[in-house]
């Protein structure tokens, strides 16, 4: 680029013959002459072209050298024009001369010596050049520097964004290497593990987080390193102990020896499908025993009357007879077992207005000899006669199974307390029945409580079922209800209290509304062991 | 005292548990026919009235309640006591004195048929 460059010279001088022996003098400088005949020509031509030195002559008509040197100075693009003043000399033309001080000037006395003008021309030819290879270079230095800031005020900005981008994921997303050891820790892995990066980072994460691999910890480890890449579900720890699943995807980058990792929180998900899996597996089951125990009924009954009919006939000696009562009373046991598992399943049917007040009085009675023996003290309140829309035998089965659960915790004797009556739902503005059975038995235990409603559990050993919670669950759901309980220590004594709750028949029972505050004080005071 | 003996109808489908439940009933001094469907049973009581009538109530070629419908229109006042494997009460079991789950036992059997009796009989006394 700039040996392209072609410097020119311009040459002022009012006598033409002097032009020509300054043009013949510097023919070989390879620069293009200008020729100016006066100080006001020599100006018109500077401002056309480019002129890196000016060869003046002082004595000019008009305007004389000094003169148009003056003007070049005040002009900013010719302040630092190389001059070479021609003059004869003259103590106050180089004293002059020497007054320019920015700028290259020099002078070249009359007479000319050829050698010497066209050695000084061509310093100054030179300096012109090398200024303008300069400037050039300057200046294609300037704009690679700044394209340079801006692509790299750019990328930071994208990395910035990314950065800021990691840090919103929710996922944890981490870089180690092979050995595991951290080199970046987002704050989804901070939220989701519970350690700071910096406590963590430089670390080997999988034996902080007791990463548990799916298949040998090796082999995930191998594919990382074949494959490039490994996706696969993790167990791991968060700092509080609490364990973690996550749905891991690594990315092993060969280069660097670094594994990109990204983990994702799946544990609520899989509790989520677990508890599904487990409901539906117990509808299943539910129906299944429902069917078996209905087949197991028909010749169970055959069953149990040739039990009956052996234990009564005449023949039988008293050993005999003592086998065949053992016989009879397991099967009063499957029985029972059967009886309970039908209960639950159990096909539509028309409902009817069910008084439960005449439904707790009747299972009741039928506890009755029970209550009697075991020396417990019944106090039974209602407020209301509590008219449900229902399958009578279902609303006996959950009752019956209520309060003989509550005879069974008190072998010892005790208070049995029924509560009953009516209360305004806000919620879906119905007029539930609130029934309460208080017990002062044994009690749940905590470690119990959370299983109490699930089948085939039971406290009971050989004499329960583990049925009866589980299928009046499953009633008062059918019926939109629900059923809670309480089970304190109070004074050295346990206080154990099933509420259930469901929805009323209809408004016709205006009277009752007040009771709400009386049962739950009731209720309160009960459960309070008073 | 008893001076006639009494007359049970048992209707269900198997015999083995038919025979089982009338040797029961036999013990407690009852005269016990059986049948093995509805219309057998339809029949066996226009040959020889009786005092009661126990059902099972899934048969095939009609079920306990669908007898205890004929049994009424002929004879309304003659207690008709459903049997069952299954603890639902059929929709139209009301046109039986009684619902009784197989699971329930001999001794409740008994016990159930001696009470429907002698409430028959008492206000004819």
């Amino acid at each position: 680029m700039s040996e392209t460059h072609t410097v020119n010279i311009l040459m002022v001088d009012d006598q033409p013959a002097k032009l020509l022996s300054y043009e013949a003098i510097l023919a070989d400088l390879d620069a293009n002459l200008i020729k100016a005949r006066s100080g006001r020509e020599g100006l018109e031509l500077l401002l056309k072209h480019d002129v890196a030195v000016v060869l003046l002559d002082v004595s000019m008509p008009e305007i004389n050298g000094f003169e148009m040197a003056d003007m070049m100075r005040q002009h900013p693009r010719f302040q630092k024009t190389a001059i070479l003043f021609i003059s004869a000399v003259r103590m106050t033309d180089v004293d002059r001369i020497k007054g320019y001080q920015s700028g290259a000037v020099d002078y070249i006395s009359v007479p000319v010596v050829p050698e010497v003008l066209r050695a000084k021309v061509s310093v100054f030819v030179d300096l012109h050049r090398k200024t303008r290879e300069l400037e050039s270079l300057n200046r294609e230095l300037e704009t690679r520097v700044e394209q340079r800031t801006r692509q790299l005020q750019e990328s930071e900005k994208l990395l910035r964004e990314r950065a800021d981008l990691l840090e919103l994921a929710s996922e944890a997303i981490l870089v180690r290497d092979l050995a595991g050891v951290l080199t970046y820790w987002n704050a989804g892995a901070e939220a989701l593990y519970g350690w700071d990066r910096n406590e963590i980072l430089g670390k080997p994460v999988h034996e902080i987080v007791e990463t548990e691999f799916p298949a040998e910890s090796t082999s995930s480890q191998s594919t990382l390193i074949n494959d490039g890449r490994w996706d696969g579900n993790l167990v791991q720890k968060a700092r509080d102990g609490r364990e973690v699943i996550v749905a891991s995807r690594q990315v092993f980058k060969k280069e660097v020896g670094s594994v990109l990792e990204i983990n994702r929180d799946i544990t609520a998900q899989i509790r989520a499908e677990e508890a599904l899996r487990q409901t539906e597996r117990l509808a299943a089951m539910g129906r299944v025993a429902g069917i078996i125990a209905h087949e197991i009924n028909n010749p169970l009954e055959a069953i149990t009357n040739a039990f009956y009919l052996l234990r009564n006939h005449p023949s039988l000696d008293e050993e005999a007879r003592y086998y065949a009562q053992l016989g009879e009373a397991e099967l009063a046991r499957v029985g029972h077992i059967t009886k309970q598992t039908l209960g639950f399943y159990r096909e539509s049917q028309h409902p009817i207005n069910v008084p439960i007040a005449g439904l707790l009085d009747e299972v009741l009675q039928l506890q009755g000899r029970l209550l009697l023996v075991n020396k417990i003290v019944l106090d039974k309140k209602y407020f209301s006669d509590g008219q449900i829309r229902g399958i009578p035998v279902e609303l006996r089965q959950v009752f019956l199974n209520l309060i003989s659960n509550a005879i069974q915790a008190m072998p010892d004797g005790g208070k049995l307390r029924i509560r009953m009556g009516t209360r305004w739902n806000e919620a879906n503005g119905r007029t539930d029945l609130c029934i309460s059975v208080c017990d002062t038995g044994m009690g749940i235990k905590p470690e119990h409580a959370k299983h109490l409603f699930e089948p085939f559990f039971t406290t009971k050993s050989t004499k329960g079922t583990g049925l009866g919670l589980w299928i009046s669950k499953g009633i008062i759901q059918k019926y939109e209800g629900t059923i809670q309980f309480r089970s304190i220590l109070f004074k050295g004594r346990n206080m154990t209290s099933f509420r259930v709750i469901l929805p009323g028949v209809s408004p016709a029972s205006k009277g009752f509304e007040n009771t709400r505050n009386v049962i739950d004080e009731e209720t309160e005071r009960a459960s309070l062991g008073n | 005292m008893e001076t006639d003996p009494t007359f049970i109808l048992c209707v269900d489908d198997e015999q083995l548990p038919l025979t089982l439940r009338r040797l029961v009933l036999e013990t407690q001094g009852y005269q016990v026919l059986t049948a093995r469907s509805a219309p057998d049973a339809m029949r066996a009581l226009i040959q020889q009235p009786v005092d009661l009538v126990i059902t099972d109530q899934v048969m095939p070629g009609g079920t306990g309640t669908e007898l205890a419908q004929s049994i009424k229109k002929r004879w309304p006042d003659l207690p008709v006591i459903l049997i069952s494997g299954i603890h639902e009460i059929p929709s139209d079991a009301l046109y039986a004195d009684l619902f009784i789950s197989k699971v329930e036992g001999p001794a409740a059997l008994c016990t159930k048929i001696s009470a429907i009796l002698s409430a028959r009989r008492c206000p004819q006394d």
